[in-house]
């Protein structure tokens, strides 16, 4: 089955970055120079441009001079733009969300069937959760005093309490989550979204990513990179505190100077297109630098809090608590004056590698887990709910999807130091909130310890393709060519879990 | 792919045989199962998982899952009844309606039992897989067509043209070419003195001209940078494993620069693959980099279980794989890991019987094997005659003396013979994973060994938990030691005696307290290798009493206070460290060990091994190397290399040819460069191709040198498709919109690294020195802290990018944002993307505000203060390398008058035109 240079895709032509006429005026094709332009640019097409095509790829039609406008889903989407919240260190679900009265009645026992090394070592006993759980709203749904705030609003969540991964280590865990992949090198899920949809908002990025304010997470860049899709598509990684790289003006330079640099550069720029009449990429790098100038004004506008009253400050526990809670609350706020400016995708990290912080970097808890997680809830649980119940007094969630998620779960069992929960990748717990999904619904479930999924087990290939198709993409038909294969955030595998769709 | 040759001769005798055993009767009882279960998917209509029950073959070939649907004789073997009994819902058979009742899984099982007897299809036999994929199949070199062109490539070139009723572009102009040229073969744009030299030399002979440019390119030490850098971009090498703690490979660059030298001494491609694959046994040790290019997880984030350990090998083994199939094979051979590849003859059996041939490489670093004439070989010896003079002065003035190695430590003292040794520390803890002592009869035989006969004593009472004092001479290195301490305020410190079973002559101690440490990591805080404490050394005379040899304390006040000895310590201490920078030394180029077997791992899980599978290549090519998994570890590589590199293999030289052509033309023949496979294109001349490639295996031009790289791309380069214009015209786009066709030469973007090389060109500042460790842009981290740049633009940093440190997924905050692979999967070719983050970069990053203000100072020597117009010329001249038009030099001296002229040269390295390959 090669590939029929006559086989083109009439979506996604105008990615034929440069040397692209076929915009122009209908052009007839020498085939094989087309396919050989679309196979670079990762454009070889699987459905033969039919219309209709019941099934392959659905190449996104991509202007080269405006790689980000926004482009039409595969089919209507319930939500138009995502928050991702990424918990990096894994979070207990025995402990927040995941209810187990078994763990209360066999405290302190070792049954058979607890693994004798898990994967930091030797296993312990039991143990019950280290917060009391409570039930919460209308819906009464059991959840744990480490996370008040959030569990307040646990009639607005979906959650899923039967995920499993395939790793039980962190970065893996990472990767696999937000690439589909536990090696690295692969598309993040921002980055295939905004290769797929584009951006409703021209002067900010398309995809964003804020860094914990302790540093990046263990897979650093790859959890927001770009992998082999254009590096157009990569997210572009600044918080509350750090602006993005080069984007103020140096101090060497006055605005006259800055000006004159770009109307010099747009006078030079016009002289060699004339050579170059046709060339789209040297037309899509002038309007770069255009979109980039925009970006110096609205970025800086985008991260200015002052304007935020006091009232929405406190909400978000911005002016109080720990130094590290105060960052993430402000965080938070740049997430929420993101998503309501229309940047497509927001990921959102509380926690950062282990080399950070204060004593305690990310949800990792292998000893101590008593004290750790509530460190590291103290800086999570005010902040995030605060986010999500404004999103909602705002309207906002009738177009934004949130995502709160972790790469794995934590052990019923203690580890042989008594005192820490190890990594579960058997079972592990996420909830979905606004736009297009159940409220107040619990689906799937773990045993009775919370030690495996068992019922309507979720994986991260199914919890992927939801989002996606939840944000109107059809999670087997995005594909890139790379490297001998049509490439997708979900491998091979996964199916959208119909239930969780409103 | 299998194939199968049924032989439709009826055996009447053999179904009576079976028969006989009266049992199953295939027509009633097992056929009716297999077409209203089976066949539905697995027959004519459909071949779900590329398997069929049809038929006796296909059933005993099975499908993609590698393994036998039937194995006449035994059930348990059968994966038919695997599927059909197992209860896990992805594999579970079949799909949809009721399982197979008890009664027919019994006479499946019975039926296979006797035989799988399959009435009239009982003599067919399965034949070696074999394949009609164009790349598989022998190259032909067909006749050049016989149309008037400079030479075959532009024959072959002008043959499709003409079809579509095109023709070569006029010939490009000389500053054009001149631009393509050096960029396409060095790298680096030219200067303008050269650019100026070249066009007058054009307008007296273009042809000579141009002649004359190609062989200095191909001669300039920066050819092999260029080249290097294309090769590291496809296998993905860097400097750190990737992972959680992304830890830097100490001297991997070793390799890099191997890569270089190859490239600039046109190593031919044959031995440049074999060296890479088995350089330890051919005295190019550094070459072996190449296997371990790919990203790997550490052992302490994969964790202690054990099948995370199994799963974390064959990650790394499959590393391998990816590198050598995007490469050198130019097959997705990671495809065929799980199940038989879906579009290519590659079974999962070939999949695991190429992972043998690396079963005994490891992910890790050793002190590579260089040969005598090896340029690191050669400093080592220079280095070495330094070091014994300077040996020679400390003997006589001092008799003892200590050395550093970094890694370890050395005590030198005059020749005894003695029975024992006894080691006395200055301090309460000491902490040693290896000491060894050497003898003048054999400097390199350790007679520490307890494999020597050698015995430790230390004293009890200071044994530390896993510190057992045995750890100090079992020949292992790392963290794994000898632990002892002293109370505090104790008489006795640590010590340790060395009792040789007999006695022997010694004059050299050597210790150490994490040497692998040392030798592996590097740019970690708090990591300084293990300090050692100072200590006493004594020796033991017949009659047991215990006589100083020497003490380092007091020898380091005795050096200290002398001025002279000082000095001849000093050189001494200087030497070695030249030594450790500049000779062979422990490099992050891999690690062998002792071949386990290999199996087949059914869908590519540890846990579910398979059949045990011979070190081979492709079965379909004929892969067999006549090995078994006896086979001596190196003895696989070899002969896989020496099968890899035969001239008719039919792959090697295609994938090469084409990839040379790639960066040449900035497309290659085969679009897919790392995919010559079905699911890759199809080359665009085929016949252009293959003449390469014979060409390429085995020139015609008289004293060619076989898989000559240079001459190659000298035949590319000298065509008249590569000189002419790349202009647009309307006729060529019509009728070929991408150029495939090359009616004139594509004109593209340049890479990061030309961007970046060319600036600090043009600012005079370009360090041009080849080779040797690179420079770093982050800062000394703690074990898993995120790599954090830390300078991207000092002066350290101004040599060329290839000598950046490769860090994965680590954004450099300026060149990153250009499509500058993150080395995290095989990259056969960059993607060519437009990001504000780029135009950002390029503005305001502190590199280009001062590279601008110093290709401005360049820009104003040899002009009057005054004379902007002068000073904005240079400008053009260094940076575009042509003079400005009218118009642009008028609105460039109003900017340089009211703004300065770093502002015009700030404009002009973020212009189109400096980025673009005309």
């Amino acid at each position: 089955m090669s590939f029929d240079p006559l086989h083109l895709s009439p979506q996604g032509r105008a990615l034929l970055s440069r040397r692209n006429f076929l915009h122009q005026a209908g052009l007839t094709l020498g085939g094989v120079g087309l396919a050989k332009l679309l196979a670079m640019d990762g454009l070889l097409a699987a459905d033969t441009g039919r219309p209709a095509a019941a099934s392959g790829p659905i190449r996104p039609d991509i202007d080269p001079r405006r790689p980000y406008a926004p482009r039409k889903a595969h089919f209507p989407a319930a939500a138009e733009q995502v928050l991702i919240i990424y918990c990096p260190g894994a979070v207990s679900h025995v402990d927040t969300f995941d209810y187990k009265p078994a763990l209360t009645r066999y405290h302190g026992q070792k049954p058979p069937g607890v693994p004798a090394v898990t994967f930091e070592g030797p296993t312990g006993s039991i143990a019950k959760p280290f917060w009391e759980f409570k039930p919460r709203g209308q819906s009464g749904k059991m959840t744990s005093e480490l996370l008040p705030h959030l569990g307040a609003l646990a009639d607005d969540f979906c959650f899923v309490h039967s995920l499993h991964t395939q790793t039980s280590a962190h970065p893996q865990g990472e990767n696999f989550f937000n690439t589909g992949f536990t090696a690295e090198g692969y598309p993040s899920f921002g980055a295939w979204v905004t290769y797929a949809l584009g951006t409703a908002n021209s002067e900010l990025p398309a995809f964003v990513a804020i860094n914990d304010p302790r540093g990046m997470a263990r897979s650093g860049k790859n959890n927001f990179g770009s992998g082999f899709l254009p590096a157009s598509f990569q997210g572009t990684d600044f918080n509350a505190k750090h602006p993005p790289a080069n984007l103020a003006r140096p101090s060497a330079y006055t605005p006259a100077d800055d000006r004159r640099t770009s109307d010099l550069l747009a006078r030079l720029n016009a002289g060699h297109l004339e050579r170059f009449p046709d060339d789209n990429d040297l037309a899509a790098r002038i309007a770069t630098y255009e979109l980039a100038g925009r970006m110096q004004m609205s970025v800086p506008d985008v991260m200015d809090l002052s304007s935020e009253p006091a009232s929405i400050r406190q909400e978000y526990g911005v002016e109080s608590g720990t130094e590290l809670k105060r960052e993430y609350a402000k965080n938070c706020l740049l997430a929420r004056r993101l998503i309501e400016k229309g940047v497509r995708v927001v990921q959102l990290f509380n926690g950062s590698d282990p080399s950070g912080g204060n004593g305690i970097t990310n949800w990792d808890s292998h000893s101590d887990i008593l004290k750790t997680h509530a460190m590291q809830a103290e800086i999570m649980d005010q902040p995030t709910a605060a986010l999500i119940a404004d999103l909602k007094r705002r309207g906002l969630l009738e177009k934004t999807l949130i995502v709160w998620c972790t790469e794995f779960g934590r052990m019923p069992f203690l580890q042989g130091n008594g005192t820490g929960r190890d990594h579960n990748p058997d079972a592990f717990t996420c909830f979905l909130a606004g736009a297009g999904v159940k409220k107040g619904f619990s689906y799937g479930e773990s045993d009775e310890f919370g030690a495996k999924a068992v019922v309507n087990k979720a994986s991260v290939y199914d919890f992927n393709a939801t989002i996606l198709r939840l944000m109107g993409l059809d999670h087997e038909r995005l594909t890139y060519y790379h490297n001998g294969l049509e490439r997708r955030l979900t491998n091979v595998h996964g199916h959208y879990i119909k239930d969780l769709l409103a | 792919m299998q194939t199968h040759r049924l032989k439709s001769a009826w055996l009447p005798l053999l179904f009576v045989a079976a028969a006989a055993a009266a049992a199953v009767d295939f027509e009633t009882e097992i056929k009716p199962i297999l077409s209203k279960r089976c066949l539905e998917c697995h027959g004519p209509e459909k071949q779900k998982s590329s398997f069929r029950v049809d038929g006796r073959l296909a059933l005993l070939a099975g499908g993609d899952s590698g393994k036998p649907a039937v194995v006449a004789g035994d059930p348990a073997k059968s994966h038919l009844m695997f599927v059909l009994r197992t209860n896990d819902p992805d594999i579970s058979m079949p799909p949809k309606g009721d399982r197979l009742s008890a009664a027919q899984l019994a006479l499946l099982e019975q039926w296979i039992t006797e035989g799988a007897v399959w009435p009239g299809q009982m003599e067919a036999v399965a034949t070696k897989p074999v394949s009609d994929h164009w790349s598989l199949r022998p190259v032909v070199r067909l006749a050049i067509p016989p149309i008037p062109a400079r030479g075959a490539v532009d024959a072959f070139l002008l043959a499709e043209l003409t079809k579509q009723g095109l023709g070569f572009s006029k010939p490009a102009e000389p500053r054009a070419l001149l631009r393509r040229a050096s960029v396409t073969l060095t790298g680096l744009l030219p200067t303008a003195e050269r650019a100026d030299r070249f066009v007058a030399d054009h307008a007296r002979d273009a042809d000579a001209a141009y002649r004359a440019l190609v062989e200095e390119l191909l001669a300039s030490p920066h050819f092999g940078e260029r080249w290097a850098q294309h090769w590291l971009d496809v296998i993905r090498w860097a400097e750190t494993n990737g992972s959680e703690a992304n830890l830097y490979r100490k001297n991997a660059w070793i390799y890099r620069d191997y890569v270089v030298r190859a490239f600039n001494t046109d190593l031919p491609y044959d031995r440049f693959i074999r060296e890479q694959l088995a350089g330890d046994q051919l005295g190019a040790g550094d070459a072996t980099g190449f296997l371990v290019a790919g990203p790997h997880v550490p052992a302490a984030t994969v964790g202690q279980e054990p099948t995370a350990i199994r799963q974390a090998r064959a990650d790394r083994l499959d590393e391998v794989m990816q590198t050598l199939g995007a490469s050198v094979l130019g097959l997705t051979v990671s495809c065929a890991r799980c199940h038989n590849h879906k579009f290519d003859p590659i079974s999962i059996k070939d999949y695991y019987s190429l992972t043998a041939v690396f079963q005994g490489v490891e992910f890790g670093g050793r002190r590579p094997e260089l040969a005598p004439e090896h340029p690191r070989q050669q400093r080592a010896e220079e280095l070495h005659r330094q070091v014994q003079a300077r040996r020679a002065q400390l003997r006589d003035r001092l008799g003892v003396w200590s050395e550093d190695w970094g890694g370890y430590s050395e005590f030198h003292f005059p020749a005894r013979q003695t029975q024992a040794l006894r080691v006395e520390f200055a301090s309460n803890y000491v902490s040693v994973d290896e000491l060894e002592v050497f003898g003048p009869a054999d400097q390199g035989r350790n007679l520490a060994l307890a494999a020597a006969g050698t015995s430790l004593v230390g004293d009890q009472a200071m044994a530390q938990l896993r510190g057992e004092i045995a750890k100090a001479n079992d020949g292992k290195f790392g963290t794994e030691g000898w632990k002892a301490r002293a109370e505090k305020g104790a008489k006795t410190r640590p010590w340790v005696e060395i009792r040789f079973p007999h006695p022997q002559e010694v004059d050299r101690f050597r210790l150490s307290s994490n040497r692998e440490y040392y030798f592996e990591t590097d740019y970690l805080a708090g990591e300084g290798g293990g300090q050692l404490p100072p200590f006493r050394l004594l020796s033991q005379r017949p009659d047991g009493t215990w006589q100083e040899i020497g003490d380092t304390a007091a020898l380091g006040r005795k050096v200290k206070a002398d001025p002279l000895l000082r000095q001849a310590d000093e050189a001494l201490q200087g030497l070695i460290a030249d030594l450790n920078e500049e000779g062979p030394r422990h490099s992050f180029v891999g690690r062998f060990i002792q071949p386990v077997d290999t199996r087949v791992l059914l869908r590519g899980s540890p846990e579910t091994p398979g059949d045990a599978v011979p070190p081979a290549g492709f079965a379909v090519l004929g892969g067999d190397l006549d090995l078994d998994s006896s086979a001596p570890e190196s003895v696989r590589r070899l002969r896989f290399a020496a099968w890899l590199t035969r001239p008719e293999h039919p792959l090697t030289a295609r994938v090469m040819v084409n990839r040379l052509w790639h960066h040449v033309f900035g497309a290659g023949l085969v679009v897919t460069a790392a995919d010559f496979g079905k699911a890759g294109m199809t080359p665009s001349h085929p016949a252009l191709l293959d003449f390469l490639a014979s060409e390429f295996t085995a020139p015609s031009r008289p004293g060619a040198q076989p898989w000559g790289v240079k001459d190659l791309l000298r035949t590319l380069v000298l065509s008249d498709a590569f000189r002419q214009d790349s202009a647009p015209s309307a006729e060529g786009l019509r009728r070929d919109a991408g150029s495939a066709l090359l009616w004139r030469f594509p004109p593209r973007r340049v890479e990061a690294e030309v961007i970046r090389d060319s600036v600090l060109l043009a600012s005079g500042k370009l360090d041009r020195s080849v080779g040797g460790r690179g420079f770093r842009i982050h800062d000394v981290k703690k074990t898993y802290a995120q790599w954090q740049v830390t300078d991207n633009h000092g002066p350290q940093t101004w040599r060329r990018m290839l000598y950046q440190e490769r860090m994965r997924r680590v954004d450099d905050k300026i060149f990153t944002a250009f499509d500058f692979p993150d080395c995290g999967q095989v990259s056969a070719k960059r993607a060519i993307s437009t990001t504000p983050l780029q135009a950002l970069n390029l503005m305001n990053s502190d590199f280009i505000v001062e590279q601008a203000r110093f290709v401005a100072e360049e820009a104003v020597k040899g002009a009057a203060p005054s004379d902007h117009a002068a000073q904005v010329r240079n400008g053009f001249r260094l940076l575009l390398g042509r003079d400005p038009s009218a118009a642009e030099l008028a609105a460039s001296v109003e900017v340089a008058r009211e703004s300065g002229l770093p502002v015009v040269c700030r404009a002009l390295i973020n212009s189109n035109e400096f980025g673009f390959l005309p």
